[in-house]
């Protein structure tokens, strides 16, 4: 019996150290659609993705740059998009942030090497530019209970900032029960005076992240377009969920109009990925959400996003834990133990 | 065997097979990725249709009247925008569907099945209410069954021709937008729609601005009555005011092409159209009804013959869009998808108790921007003359009139409209002067026909301005009250407080008028709106009472967005008079414009403790009057007026009956349905045997000519009923 199943691509921050050589371990038959983005890459005299994944040496400053953890998670993800067994049915197709590329790559609105071309070309601009930075907040505690009072106490505090002379500050991602927030320096510090420090480690400051999906973005964004023709993008394969949770639907796509979404409103305005996670559950219902690598990051924010959108009944952490030991629901194929579940 | 599934089979065996049935090709308009896209909303309303039957099998969905035949409104909400209001026929699952698509982030599959099942997580009534209506989509859910929405689509159209003029602070809908509605060819017969059509087209001749577009799906048939062949296209052709569109609703291509020239033309030229568009009927009315019980098997098998599903699957081929086997796979995709999400929908929570049912009968109150009032300058030039009057006493209809003029100074958002409110400033003059004040367009005479009065008034809510419509008399009120109660009244409710359309119902009525009468002017019958959940009613018996309770009303509809009816006493407007001629006992000073009296507050005339009158209008006055002979007579007497008939005001009552050792209800209204049964119920729970007694109208009309007050109470009767209920000898 099938299974049906949303794929959901990660975005920037999941090809981390742990990942170095995810491409060599998991996809040694896909080499030589490595080797097509490696062209790409020596046409700009970049460094290619085979030789990045299969450096002996992790270095965060090098890894963590646009224009190299971009293609790296674009190669590692597609892959493994690519690589579910056949009794998966695919029904539809998001991602987070940059995920959303690699997204239109799986759902084929872009072919394998444009989408390479656009998620490397992105990457190169952000990094060129570094417009800005982001930062992240939790909304929710530790039980993941949705705490919308706080989420809208929180936004208020961005907005406040934002108002302020010479601040910039806006959400960047609704990343489940995370606020991913962008601005200037002056938006960010102030966030970080203004709200206390939960967790250990919130606001966490994302080193080498610009300020996507922010105004900021809006040169890199124009810059894209003139880059990156309306004439790559094709009807899709699959249904595809944006960052605001609609739907892009096979043969029923205006491919300008997602030429212009994805290189204008998605760079420039807040990505709403848990929209993105409920619109998949609930107009399709799936038997499983398949997150693929590189990374197992996202998964949290799935699940929160799910526990937030009340998906099954599940309103906090714990609920989704049973019903994930039950029966797993979330499969992260960033993670070994779980990857085999969908793989082979 | 069930239709439902012969015409599931037929889709599927008929497209397998390219069988597909004729027709004109496909008009141009569309490009490939729309028509697929408008071929996926119809499709997913027809697999809808057949979730929601197999729901109700299975005891989880609870809504099974189908949109199958209908799927061509995909077409016309495709010509149309996401915020032109629509409000839709029972049938146009399809529109909705197809309008989601112009809205990033719907989630309309999950959101329609979570309706069918009656889940409180239902987004549109939150599991109060039928399917259809959607705020982010601007498609309030209502009943459309009785097509009693086209009175209030007039009346929204008229509202974005007012709102360019005087812009209110709540506007919901954009200046270049247009109103929407649509309904069957039956219910076209229906007095309300044939009311509304033709105040459409007597707006229309005038070029008052009125962008209207009616949508007329025409099956042929009503439950299981046909309609006559050509009836629609012969009735409504040659409307005045209204231009006439036609197009088979079996081709989408035709019906974008149509409906968008006709919504264009409606938008250009800010005038009423009317879109006949011919459809058929697929699987009968509902769930239950079998239409091979009342049409012939061959009648049944040529519309599903012409499933429209089939004419956009050959269109589609045609114009090169999508071939028929696509067509096929996106249609099983599509009913395997509504089954898997039917199953998670049919999991979600019901309301339970009759808290949560209730919860939105009263819509949410609403932020409005403060106001200092108007200018000592601006009343001045405004009032004029009137001015000089205010310091002293005047009777309830002059009083009525400035607390008027007062609010729709203070509130550019205020429209008055009714039959002779303008310019003859109403029958009772109690509008005089207040279009001289502030233009036709805020006081607004309108045609003869109290379902258009108050449509106007509901579609006016819906767009951020306060009415304050006017019915001319109480029994006229009864030809249109259906547009309070199954309308207005409901609004809140069916739209989990998501929709609103408050207003003040101003209501010239009850009995007493000496020289003018007969029941139609002195109808004494307030049990039609008594048991309108989420009313309010109020009724002044003075002039000083009416302009305080006036202002309240006014702030209960803009800030709390309530629908409030206020009851005028036609006798006691001219007033002047209590126990003597020239007393002036029953005039008052017009209260400086900052004082209210507010709902539930209750006036106490006295503090006599053996007995307390309660009552109110005329009942209260006639009270007043019998008060010193009740004294004379050795009672001490407190008279209560109600003031705020619904809610009944139950806690100021019961503090002011407190004291008192017997309570005498008077009530001008009649024996059975009258404010009395209530305030009897209420006062037999409430106190422990304290006697109680009532005065009441008779269960009769109201005579012409001299004998005008003998079936009411009378200020003798009253007095008799009080000296027996205390035992009191006169």
């Amino acid at each position: 019996m099938t299974r049906t199943a949303v794929v959901i691509c990660p975005g920037r921050g999941t090809y981390n150290k742990p990942e170095l050589g995810y491409l060599h371990r998991h996809h040694s038959d896909r080499m030589n659609m490595f080797a097509a983005f490696d062209a790409i890459r020596a046409e700009a005299g970049q460094e290619g993705v085979t030789a990045l994944d299969g450096a002996q040496r992790y270095a965060v400053g090098k890894y963590s740059r646009g224009d190299v953890a971009s293609p790296l998670i674009y190669a590692a993800s597609l892959a493994d998009a690519q690589s579910l067994s056949d009794d998966i049915e695919i029904v539809a197709v998001t991602g987070n942030s940059m995920g959303w590329y690699i997204a239109l790559a799986a759902a084929r609105a872009l072919s394998t090497q444009d989408g390479f071309r656009v998620v490397n070309t992105m990457g190169t601009l952000m990094q060129e530019q570094l417009i800005g930075g982001q930062l992240v907040y939790p909304f929710v505690g530790d039980d993941w209970v949705n705490d919308p009072a706080r989420k809208a106490e929180l936004l208020a505090d961005v907005a406040r900032i934002d108002a302020l002379n010479g601040h910039a500050l806006a959400l960047s991602i609704d990343l489940g029960g995370m606020l991913v927030l962008a601005g200037n320096e002056n938006g960010l510090k102030a966030f970080e005076q203004s709200q206390p420090v939960v967790q250990e480690r919130f606001p966490m400051r994302l080193a080498n992240h610009a300020a996507f999906h922010t105004g900021l973005q809006a040169p890199v964004a124009a810059r894209g377009r003139a880059l990156l023709g309306q004439e790559l993008f094709a009807q899709p394969d699959l249904p595809l969920i944006d960052g605001r949770g609609k739907i892009w639907w096979p043969g029923a796509t205006d491919t300008e109009a997602l030429w212009y979404y994805t290189l204008g409103h998605q760079v420039t305005e807040t990505y709403d990925f848990s929209r993105a996670v409920q619109t998949a559950a609930r107009e399709f219902a799936p038997d499983l959400f398949i997150v693929t690598g590189p990374g197992a990051t996202l998964g949290g924010a799935v699940a929160q996003s799910l526990v937030l959108g009340n998906w099954q009944g599940m309103a906090d952490k714990a609920a989704f834990q049973a019903r994930q030991e039950a029966e797993p629901l979330l499969i992260a194929m960033g993670r070994d133990d779980q990857k085999m579940l969908v793989t082979g | 065997m069930d239709r439902a599934q012969i015409v599931h089979d037929n889709f599927l065996t008929r497209v397998a097979r390219r069988d597909l049935p004729e027709g004109a090709p496909p008009r141009p308009g569309l490009s490939g990725p729309e028509a697929v896209s408008l071929y996926r909303s119809q499709v997913l309303s027809r697999a809808l249709d057949r979730t929601s039957r197999a729901m109700q099998k299975a005891g989880q969905g609870f809504y099974t009247i189908g949109s199958s035949g209908h799927e061509g409104m995909a077409a016309v909400a495709h010509a149309l925008r996401p915020t032109d209001i629509a409000f839709l026929h029972y049938r146009d699952a399809a529109f909705q569907i197809a309008r989601a698509e112009q809205v990033p982030g719907q989630q309309i599959a999950w959101d329609m099945l979570l309706s069918f099942a009656c889940s409180k997580e239902d987004p549109t009534s939150g599991g109060r209410h039928k399917v259809l209506g959607s705020r982010a989509l601007m498609i309030p859910p209502q009943t459309s069954t009785i097509a009693s929405h086209l009175p209030k689509a007039v009346g929204a159209a008229y509202s974005l021709g007012a709102a360019r003029r005087h812009d209110p602070e709540h506007r919901d809908l954009p200046a270049d937008g247009i109103a929407m509605c649509s309904f069957g060819d039956a219910s076209a017969n229906h007095s309300t729609a044939q009311g509304a059509i033709n105040t459409a087209g007597w707006t229309s001749v005038q070029s008052t601005p009125l962008p209207l577009l009616f949508v007329c799906e025409d099956n042929g048939i009503g439950i299981s009555v046909k309609t006559p062949k050509g009836w629609i296209q012969a009735s409504m052709e040659h409307r005045p005011g209204i231009k006439y569109f036609q197009a088979n609703g079996l081709d989408m291509f035709e019906t974008y092409a149509v409906a968008k020239e006709a919504a264009e033309y409606v938008r250009t030229r800010r005038k009423p159209a009317f879109l006949h568009l011919k459809t058929v009927r697929l699987y009968g009315h509902a769930g239950a009804d079998m239409p091979t019980t009342y049409l012939s098997k061959s009648e049944v098998e040529a519309d599903e013959a012409n499933d429209p599903l089939l004419h956009t699957v050959r269109l589609l081929d045609q114009a090169g869009a999508m071939t028929p086997d696509k067509a096929l796979k996106i249609y099983n995709q599509t009913c395997a998808r509504t089954d898997r999400i039917a199953a998670e929908a049919a999991t979600r929570p019901h309301l339970a108790s009759a808290e949560d049912v209730v919860a939105s009968l009263v819509p949410p109150k609403r932020v409005c921007k403060p106001t200092n009032g108007p200018s000592a300058g601006a009343r001045s030039t405004t009032f004029g003359g009137d001015m000089r009057a205010m310091d002293e006493p005047q009777p309830m209809s002059r009083l009525i009139n400035w607390a008027l003029t007062d609010l729709m100074l203070e509130h550019r958002e205020i429209v008055c409209m009714g039959e002779d409110v303008g310019r003859k400033g109403g029958v009772y003059g109690v509008t005089q002067k207040l279009q001289q004040r502030f233009g036709p367009d805020r006081v607004i005479d309108t045609l003869l026909d109290e379902q258009s009065i108050l449509g106007l008034a509901i579609g006016m809510g819906h767009n951020g301005f306060i009415p304050i419509p006017e019915i001319q008399f109480l029994a006229y009120l009864h030809n249109a009250e259906d547009q309070i109660r199954g309308e207005a009244a409901t609004l809140p409710f069916f739209s989990n407080g998501q929709f609103s359309n408050p207003m003040v119902l101003r209501i010239a009525g009850l009995g007493y008028q000496k020289g003018f009468g007969g029941h139609f002017h002195n109808d004494n019958s307030l049990a039609v709106l008594r048991d309108i959940p989420g009313v309010i009613i109020a009724c002044p018996a003075n002039g000083a009472d009416a302009a305080k309770m006036l202002r309240e009303c006014a702030r209960l509809a803009r800030e709390e967005q309530r629908v409030v009816v206020f009851l005028e006493p036609i006798a006691l407007y001219p007033m002047r008079d209590l126990h003597a001629p020239q007393d002036g006992g029953w005039m008052t000073t017009y209260p400086s414009p900052d004082q209210r009296i507010a709902l539930g507050d209750v006036g106490v005339h006295g503090a006599g403790t053996d007995l307390a009158i309660v009552t109110y209008g005329n009942g209260y006055y006639l009270s007043r009057q019998a008060l010193p002979e009740l004294e004379a007579a050795g009672l001490s007497v407190r008279v209560i007026d109600m003031r705020w008939l619904a809610p009944l005001p139950e806690d100021a009552l019961r503090q002011a009956t407190k004291p008192c050792r017997h309570v005498l209800i008077v009530d001008e209204c009649r024996r059975t349905g009258s404010q009395s049964e209530a305030l009897m119920t209420f006062f037999c729970e409430e106190s422990d045997g304290i006697p109680t007694a009532r005065v009441v109208a008779e269960d009769c009309f109201i005579a012409t000519g001299p004998a005008y007050a003998a079936p009411l109470p009378s200020k003798d009767g009253i007095i008799a009923s009080a000296l027996k209920l205390t035992g009191v000898q006169p």
